[in-house]
């Protein structure tokens, strides 16, 4: 176990060198931040000075082994535009997306695991074709016509939930979070639901594919044999062996839900981290948008390594260990 | 007779097939008495696991029916509702399938899997679940009982998981036990096992057994009446020994004339085809004496000497090698054309390994494999496709070694336009006749795998091998997972081409009463080593080595005058796994006989 925890930590620190190489190279022949931050009038020596500010005067190399050395000792340089460091930044956005992202993730099992077990008790009933069909719209129904449509209804016609911001919010640990305020939950309800439609299809579809193949096997028929209850076969024999892929595909879910909830913050004005990314990306405030990936690629492996292990509980015959 | 306990009259079961319903079962009747056993016996298609499941009503409910009558102690089981049967499964009938790997649910612990049922019928939990349950497992011989409780199915062989759920079956001391194949995925020895504890069980709870099989060795060795089925219908029943006796019946005296009896060759010297059968007369046509093939005159065209394989096992960080698997340990035989050699032995003895390891399937760890004088191990990649071409493959499963979505004219014709053999315009006339001469057709080419039956695709696949006009044939478990008869008729056309064409085959099975059947030398295998090798009424008929014997002593004899209580060793099948630094020691073998090599054991050696 700890060979493999260790072999965990490698990869993610060779993956954070390369993301880190490409971004720093990509945004290098992109463009020039200057360019787009500076007010056209300003004088050749107010831009030589924010240059040399930025350290944008040096070669590409430089700028790079600069930057190393910092990050080594956790400081992954100020926003272009904030003057602020830019890991502050993203950490302060960050409880927002998270917070959405879960809401959005229990959403997705606590409607899709039930309809997904139904559809697939019943593959041909009309309860469950109506669920099939249900769960291909959410699939293609693009999530911001979506967003709009849930604003027209919800917030503009009916006048039920509202439709930006975060609401009221009290501090968890000293983290503002909304889920536990009345207000803060009728703000994140739209939002939350908009970012959960694609995986509460998602999780349909494969709950429904896993039951049926579950069903068909062996152990299923010795069980019948056996006298069980049918609620015992369901939910103990069949939900645990369906819950094995399923678990794979929410964990990288759970990934994109955090880091592209762009749209969805965009749309009912989620103060998240998504965002705070496009407008750094328009800019090319390259600190913020290292900051950014890397939390995301430390993220993503944390997922991972979460899945791993809640997959070797689940299955007994997945053993983990380093390659 | 005392009132049956299990009484199937008429019984009929349709399935929907395409908004139609066609019969599977067709007036099935027949009775089972207390504490009797009967069997019921028929090849892939007769309806007898449709039958098993029938009085289960295990069956789904919108896409089967069944009509007729299963009175179980004087209630019908087929009026009422499904729920009652609840109550009547895992707890009044018990049940016990073909697979023993997939029957227990991977990702829960045995023991809640043997719980659930105490709870459910029994009422028993908690604590006193669990020391059923342990009692339970020691009544199916399961070593440490009370650890094992707390193990997934994986920890467990295919033996022990079929005494798992044994277990599982009689947990409520059920009145009948129905057991659909139990012994058929299981190795001899472990078929033994199984067989004896069903056998001692029984007369402990006093139960009666429906055992349903396609195996007549089974059948005589366990059962006191017989059910015959032949394509969904019961065409003959009687007590077992009437059957084997004088069947009446065309179809049972078909095939029990095709199955292969251990000792049926005594006498014999060399392999013997299995006679045909008039289906429609059940008249008996004795086999044509097979010729001498063996080309005792001309040196070998297989020559294996000292070969090792062995796979390391990894482990850790470093990917160190911790250990070996030794598939193939030190192992020599020789093979000339137009001779059989069967390697036989059970799961995991390697027999499988030394096939791939002749061409280099997989890669040898040492010793040298000469093919009709070329050096396997030391060739380029020219010269082993040379040699490829030699040396063809059977393999077990003819529904997975061919490609669904390719023609098997194509499948035929590519290994001969791979090696240069046939232009495209030629190969087609090529094929039909390479399919004529497996005894099919060669209008069949245009056609896809799937259009065939089991014994079909397997001619298919001997056509296949037999396109490149190779030396050898290595045939891997090839009729394994055929039905009796198909088995019997595949095993003919093997004797045929092997008369016409001079091959010589490495025949590779478990089976040891179609071993017996078809070849000239025997090896037996054991945990990746020969223990035994020799001509075939040697190794048969004065076996020396104590594996060898304890292989032939777990074969079910067809024959139940000659059944016998046996003695049955209860140990698993050892595995080959061995530490990086374990050194293999030197085998010596003795010669008992002309050609007849025994392995002794280092003490003997020194003496």
């Amino acid at each position: 176990m700890s060979g493999y925890l260790f072999s965990r930590l490698l990869q993610t620190l060779v993956t954070l060198f390369v993301m880190s190489v490409l971004v720093f190279g990509g945004l290098h022949m992109v463009g020039n931040p200057v360019d787009v931050l500076l007010s056209p009038t300003a004088t050749p020596a107010e831009r030589l000075e924010v240059i040399r500010s930025f350290g944008l005067d040096q070669p590409v190399w430089v700028q790079y082994g600069i930057f190393l050395r910092n990050a080594l000792s956790g400081d992954l340089g100020n926003s272009f535009v904030y003057n602020q460091p830019a890991l502050h930044l993203i950490l302060q956005r960050m409880p927002a997306t998270l917070e959405l992202a879960a809401a959005a993730l229990v959403m997705a099992l606590a409607l899709g695991l039930p309809l997904g077990i139904y559809a697939g008790l019943r593959p041909n009933g009309g309860l469950a074709k109506a669920i099939m069909a249900f769960s291909i719209l959410g699939f293609s129904l693009p999530t911001f016509w979506i967003g709009l449509v849930m604003i027209m209804v919800f917030a503009v016609q009916l006048g039920w939930l509202p439709s930006s911001g975060r609401g009221d919010t009290v501090d968890v640990f000293g983290v503002p979070l909304s889920l536990f305020t009345l207000d803060g939950l009728a703000h994140i309800a739209l939002p939350a639901f908009n970012l959960a439609l694609f995986k509460i299809s998602l999780v349909i579809r494969i709950t429904r594919a896993g039951v049926l193949e579950t069903l068909q096997l062996d152990f299923v028929r010795f069980a019948r044999a056996k006298g069980l209850p049918e609620a015992r076969i369901v939910l103990v024999h069949v939900l645990k062996n369906t819950l094995i892929p399923l678990i794979t595909v929410i964990g990288l879910e759970l990934g994109s839900l955090i880091a592209f909830a762009v749209v969805t913050e965009t749309i009912f004005a989620w103060p998240g981290m998504g965002k705070l990314i496009i407008d750094s990306i328009a800019v090319l405030d390259r600190p913020v948008i290292l900051a950014y990936l890397m939390i995301t690629v430390v993220m993503f492996s944390v997922i991972n390594l979460a899945v791993d292990i809640l997959y070797s509980i689940v299955d007994p015959r997945v053993r983990l260990e380093g390659n | 007779m005392a009132d049956p306990v299990l009484s199937v009259q008429d019984l009929t079961t349709s399935f929907r097939v395409d908004g139609q319903w066609r019969s599977v079962v067709r007036n099935a009747s027949f009775d089972i008495g207390p504490k009797e056993t009967v069997a019921v016996v028929g090849e892939s298609g007769s309806g007898k696991s449709v039958t098993a499941m029938s009085i289960m009503r295990l069956l789904p409910p919108g896409n089967a029916r069944c009509t007729g009558r299963i009175a179980f102690e004087g209630e019908d089981l087929l009026a009422g509702p499904l729920d009652r049967m609840q109550a009547i499964r895992g707890n009044r009938i018990g049940m016990i399938f073909q697979e023993p790997m997939t029957s227990l649910n991977p990702v829960l612990k045995i023991g809640s899997q043997i719980t659930e049922v105490l709870r459910q019928h029994r009422g028993l939990d908690g604590a006193e679940a669990e020391a059923e349950a342990v009692r339970l497992l020691d009544r199916v011989r399961i070593p440490s009982a009370k650890q094992r409780l707390g193990e997934y199915p994986m920890n467990f062989s295919g033996g022990m998981r079929q005494r798992v759920v044994i277990a599982i079956a009689l947990a409520c001391s059920p009145k009948l036990l129905i057991a659909d194949e139990p012994t058929t995925a299981l190795d001899v020895t472990i078929q033994a096992q199984i067989l004896e504890l069903i056998k001692t069980l029984q007369e402990e709870e006093g139960m009666s057994v429906l055992f349903i099989t396609h195996d007549m060795g089974v059948v005589a060795e366990i059962s006191d009446r017989t059910v015959v089925m032949y394509r969904g219908e019961v065409v003959e029943k009687a007590t077992t020994e009437a059957i084997f006796r004088e069947a009446r019946h065309p179809y049972s005296r078909a095939l029990l004339s095709a199955v292969p009896q251990l000792g049926a060759m005594a006498g014999q010297d060399r392999p013997l085809r299995f006679p045909r059968v008039d289906m429609a007369t059940g008249e008996i046509a004795p086999p044509p004496p097979t010729a001498d093939t063996v080309r005792a005159d001309a040196p070998p065209v297989l020559k294996v000497e000292n070969l090792v394989t062995r796979f390391p096992v990894r482990k850790g960080l470093l990917r160190r090698v911790v250990g070996r698997i030794h598939a193939v340990e030190d192992i020599s035989f020789e093979l000339r054309q137009g001779e059989t050699l069967s390697l036989v032995g059970e799961s995991g003895c390697g027999k499988s390994t030394t096939g791939r390891s002749l061409i280099r399937l997989e890669e040898p760890s040492g010793g040298t494999v000469g093919m009709d004088g070329h050096d396997v191990r030391g060739a380029g990649h020219s010269e082993l496709t040379k040699i490829r071409r030699d040396v063809q493959m059977i393999f077990q499963d003819p529904f997975e070694s061919l490609n669904p979505r390719i023609r098997i004219g194509e499948a035929i014709a590519e290994p001969m336009i791979v090696h240069g053999l046939v232009s495209h315009r030629e190969a087609p006339a090529r094929v039909a006749d390479l399919l004529e001469r497996v005894g099919l057709s060669g209008e069949m080419m245009q056609r896809f795998p799937h259009e065939f039956s089991g014994g079909q695709r397997q001619r298919i696949c001997i056509a296949r091998a037999l396109a490149l006009e190779p030396k050898l044939i290595v045939a891997d478990e090839s009729v394994s997972a055929l039905d009796v008869s198909v088995k019997a008729q595949v095993i003919n056309l093997m004797l045929d081409l092997q008369e016409n064409y001079g091959l010589g085959y490495l025949f590779i099975s478990h089976d040891m009463a179609v071993v017996e059947r078809i070849s000239h030398r025997v090896a037996v295998m054991y945990l990746g080593e020969i223990v035994e090798i020799g001509p075939r009424a040697a190794v048969f008929e004065t076996p020396r080595h104590p594996y060898t014997r304890k292989l032939i002593a777990a074969v079910p004899v067809a024959d139940p005058s000659r059944r016998r209580r046996r003695v049955v060793a209860g140990d698993e099948i050892r595995s080959p796994y061995r530490p990086a630094d374990y050194v293999a020691p030197k085998r010596l073998y003795r010669e008992v006989g002309e050609g007849h090599f025994v392995q002794i054991h280092e003490s003997e050696a020194a003496a």
